[in-house]
């Protein structure tokens, strides 16, 4: 147990929560705004990893231009996936008791995820990283995986990107108001129906974008799904839903978690995220910063 | 601090605020046992949050809720009912998709039991059912007894949300805009039963409202939650007579 | 109708093999019709939507697998464990989970079963993990009509146990805390702890139809805990009607005999279960929310109060 080894587990675990905070923001901004719990969420995820790898397979050598191709085109196209998926079915459930708005989305993950598999079958893939991010960089005297610093890099201009979406455009301001009031937000004269489709479209795009990345970064399968969702849930759980910053906080906490725990735990380290969102429900349920009362 | 033995509800120094923004503070009153009460005031002076923080739904920010002698503050809402307070809503809370019955029946098994049994009891459920044929009855639900509450007309439910509240068999009822939303006629029923309610069963009621018939006409006492604060307290006669109380009923009204 | 489906194997059992495989198939519906109504207690009377009772059925699955195949109890015995087993279970879990409402109860329902099935799949010493529990046994005298008869009389126990006890002030109280919560409270109902029996009441009974799924398949897989069986009578008790009594029990019977259907005519669209279940599930979502139970209830009661 050098201390470069716990740097190296370090970086893991950061770019493992990176990753879930690309993800998970999106599911907390889709809730934030559309007050629905998407759980179809991982699955988009998983499909823009497959399409990724499908795209993958027309591309020969690993140059860096195609993989940025694959970021710049993938996402949009899980983003318009969610464009129909919204406006056909998540808007009839919108005044619907929610359990009802739980078993729509519910019934979409059984949907897309065998879809997956009939699609691309149940065997695991994966998209080669392009040859700038592959191996390693030396850091610390360590030789870290380049491609997850390259995470560690996406990860952080994500999560700037979101800031300055929310905090400095009009469009971001639409959305905060959108999440902090939404009863009165017709009122504003703003066309909340579009407000609400192009958030739930932006959260496809992270999902999307998670997918892309997970693809070069391991192995994906038709599990990822399910487990990353589950992950979210325990993120947005912990840094309260509708928040980006808590998103972030959470995805920290259980990206490092799982990876440190794998030390003395082994397998059951993925137990992490289960005990922390129990944990987190049980002491305070709105996360840390979500609001109470809900 | 005097302790009047005959005070069922003592509110002490109460201030609440929500999200930086403050309803009111530092308000104290105390309700004598067996009196028939009213709050008055402007829109979103907080009467209806001062009902939240007295049955348990809000804690307040501070000071004290004393019910019946005992630190109620922050307390459950299901704790406080089970000392015996009870609350009819303003906006109705009912149970829409049972009966009638049903409604008041729930209430009066629960009611009953002071712990948890589970498989039915028939002789005991028999009595229940009595009972709540009674309390119908005095509110005058009875033929409706079968009905699906949530189809009832407006007037009705808010009878039916007394009800409600009246099988908890209180010492103490909180009736929140009792006549809110009904009809004229339907008024004048109303505060007769109130009335009539307080004078057969000898139980103290604090009500808010708009109605100044039903305020002036049936209230022992008045207070006037205002500008944050408890800006006045007393008879009828005093409070209509009470210029500030005036001035800011003038200056707020529509 | 009951005497119906009393007389039901015998027939079935004139038609040699074919007949076997309808009496295999109808005991595996009425086990899946008590887990449907089983779950329907918490979602239809409850209000409440647990994604994760597979999680009791499987724990009922295993505990009869395990008593009977490594500790070599009758069956009998182990009918008798898996419902208590599963019950302390539910009694951990919903301990946890009551204590929240609505979409955060769900995702925390779903956590632990997920959590339970992970348990389960790495403890490969114990659980047997991915290869499950095989070659039960099963007593003689317990041919395929006589253990259909032993799950008919059982579900019939159950379903007059939960008819008594949704009628009785306990089921009262739990459909009160349904209909508004937050009043609830107001008239002095601790609604956490009667949300947390009714909790451990569902998974009790999950846990004998787990019970009698794996003896009646000799085997337990961690398949049974997966929140995908989570969806079956979540489906079961929409499809049929989850506000009825009777409907998740006729919902389960019918999603089976649609999956066979679907079977017998085109092999190919088996693979593609999942999307179709999926897709009923939306259709009654949008569309039909009250179940078949609830379109008959308008078509035919048309004009009643």
């Amino acid at each position: 147990m050098t201390p470069q080894y716990v740097v190296f587990m370090f970086v893991n675990g950061l770019s493992q929560g990176m990753l879930l905070f690309i993800i998970a923001s999106g599911l907390s901004l889709v809730f934030g705004v559309l007050r629905v719990i998407n759980f179809a969420h991982g699955s988009l995820y998983m499909i823009g990893a497959f399409v990724a790898f499908s795209l993958s397979t027309f591309f020969s050598g690993g140059s860096f231009l195609n993989f940025l191709l694959l970021l710049l085109l993938v996402p949009p196209v899980v983003a318009i996936l969610g464009f129909f998926l919204e406006t056909t079915l998540f808007r009839r459930v919108y005044h619907q008791e929610h359990l009802l708005q739980l078993l729509l989305t519910y019934a979409l993950v059984l949907i897309l995820d065998d879809l997956v598999r009939v699609v691309w079958g149940g065997d695991p893939r994966n998209v080669a990283r392009p040859d700038v991010l592959a191996g390693s960089v030396d850091l610390f005297g360590l030789a870290l995986p380049t491609y997850n610093v390259f995470i560690l890099l996406v990860g952080p201009a994500i999560a700037i990107g979101l800031w300055v979406l929310l905090y400095r455009t009009r469009a971001g301001n639409v959305i905060r108001a959108a999440v902090t009031y939404p009863d009165t937000l017709g009122a504003l004269g703003v066309n909340v129906s579009w407000v609400m489709t192009s958030t739930f479209m932006l959260g496809c795009w992270l999902a999307g974008l998670g997918g892309v990345l997970m693809a070069a970064l391991a192995n994906i399968d038709l599990g990822i799904g399910m487990e990353k969702i589950i992950e979210s849930f325990a993120v947005v759980v912990i840094g309260g839903l509708g928040s980006i910053g808590g998103a972030l906080l959470g995805s920290l906490i259980i990206g490092l978690g799982i990876t440190f725990l794998q030390l003395p735990l082994g397998r059951w380290a993925l137990v992490f995220p289960y005990l922390m969102m129990a944990l987190v429900l049980i002491v305070r349920p709105w996360g840390f910063f979500g609001k109470p009362e809900r | 601090m005097n302790l009047m033995p005959e005070d069922i509800l003592r509110i002490e120094n109460i201030s609440k605020s929500f999200d930086g923004n403050p309803i009111f503070k530092d308000v104290s009153f105390s309700v004598t046992r067996g009196e028939l009460s009213a709050i008055i005031g402007p829109n979103g002076a907080g009467k209806t949050t001062m009902f939240n923080l007295i049955t348990g739904y809000h804690v307040p920010d501070s000071g004290r809720i004393i019910f019946k002698g005992k630190d109620v503050s922050g307390s459950e809402p299901f704790d406080i009912v089970k000392l015996g307070m009870a609350r009819a809503f303003q906006i109705t809370n009912i149970f829409p998709r049972m009966s009638v019955l049903e409604n008041v029946l729930s209430t009066v098994i629960t009611k009953d039991r002071g712990n948890l049994n589970i498989v039915t009891n028939f002789r005991k459920l028999r009595s229940a059912r009595d009972r709540a044929y009674e309390i119908l009855d005095s509110v005058g639900l009875a033929d409706l007894a079968q009905r699906q509450s949530g189809t009832l007309a407006h007037g009705n439910q808010k009878r039916l949300d007394m009800a409600v509240a009246l099988a908890l068999e209180p010492e103490l009822l909180l009736l929140d805009e009792p006549m809110a939303g009904m009809s004229p006629e339907e008024r004048w029923q109303t505060v007769e039963l109130v009335k009539s309610l307080w004078e057969r069963l000898k139980i103290t009621m604090l009500f808010i409202e708009h109605d100044m018939d039903m305020v002036f006409g049936i209230s022992q006492k008045v207070r006037v939650l205002c500008y944050k604060t408890l800006l006045a307290e007393g008879t009828p006669n005093e409070i209509s007579s009470n210029r500030q109380v005036i001035e800011a009923y003038l200056g707020e009204e529509v | 109708m009951v005497i119906a489906l009393f007389f039901l194997p015998f027939v079935l059992a004139q038609f040699g093999r074919t007949g076997e495989y309808w009496i295999w198939v109808t005991t595996e519906m009425i086990i899946m019709g008590l887990f449907a109504m089983s779950l329907n207690l918490i979602l239809g009377f409850g209000g409440m939507v647990s994604f994760g009772h597979a999680a009791f059925f499987g724990v009922g699955a295993y505990t009869v697998a395990l008593l009977m195949k490594k500790a070599g109890a009758p069956l009998y015995l182990a009918l008798l464990a898996a419902p208590i087993v599963a019950a302390v279970a539910a009694a951990v879990v919903g301990w946890f989970c009551v204590r929240l409402i609505g979409l955060y109860f769900a995702i925390l329902t779903l956590a632990f079963s997920q959590l339970l099935y992970m348990i389960v799949y790495q403890w490969y010493t114990f659980t047997g993990g991915d290869d499950g529990i095989h070659g039960i046994p099963r007593p003689e005298f317990l041919g395929p009509i006589n253990y259909y008869l032993l799950c008919l009389i059982l579900f019939l126990l159950c379903f007059m146990l939960m008819r008594m006890i949704v009628n009785s002030s306990f089921g009262l109280t739990i459909r009160t805390i349904r209909e508004n919560m937050e009043r609830a409270k107001f008239i002095g109902i601790n609604v956490r702890r009667y949300q947390w029996l009714n909790f451990i009441i569902a998974g009790a009974f999950a846990g004998l139809a787990g019970g009698l799924l794996t003896e009646l398949n000799r085997f337990a897989q961690t398949e049974f805990l997966h929140w995908s069986k989570s969806a079956e009578p979540i489906l079961a008790s929409l499809v049929g009607g989850m506000y009825s009594f009777v409907g998740p029990a006729i919902g389960s019977a019918f999603l089976m005999f649609l999956k066979i259907v679907v079977q017998q005519s085109h092999k190919g669209l088996v693979e593609l279960w999942a999307i179709i279940l999926g897709l009923v599930l939306l259709l009654v979502v949008l569309f039909a929310p009250g179940g078949l139970v609830g379109m008959y209830q308008q078509l035919f009661k048309r004009g009643d109060s």
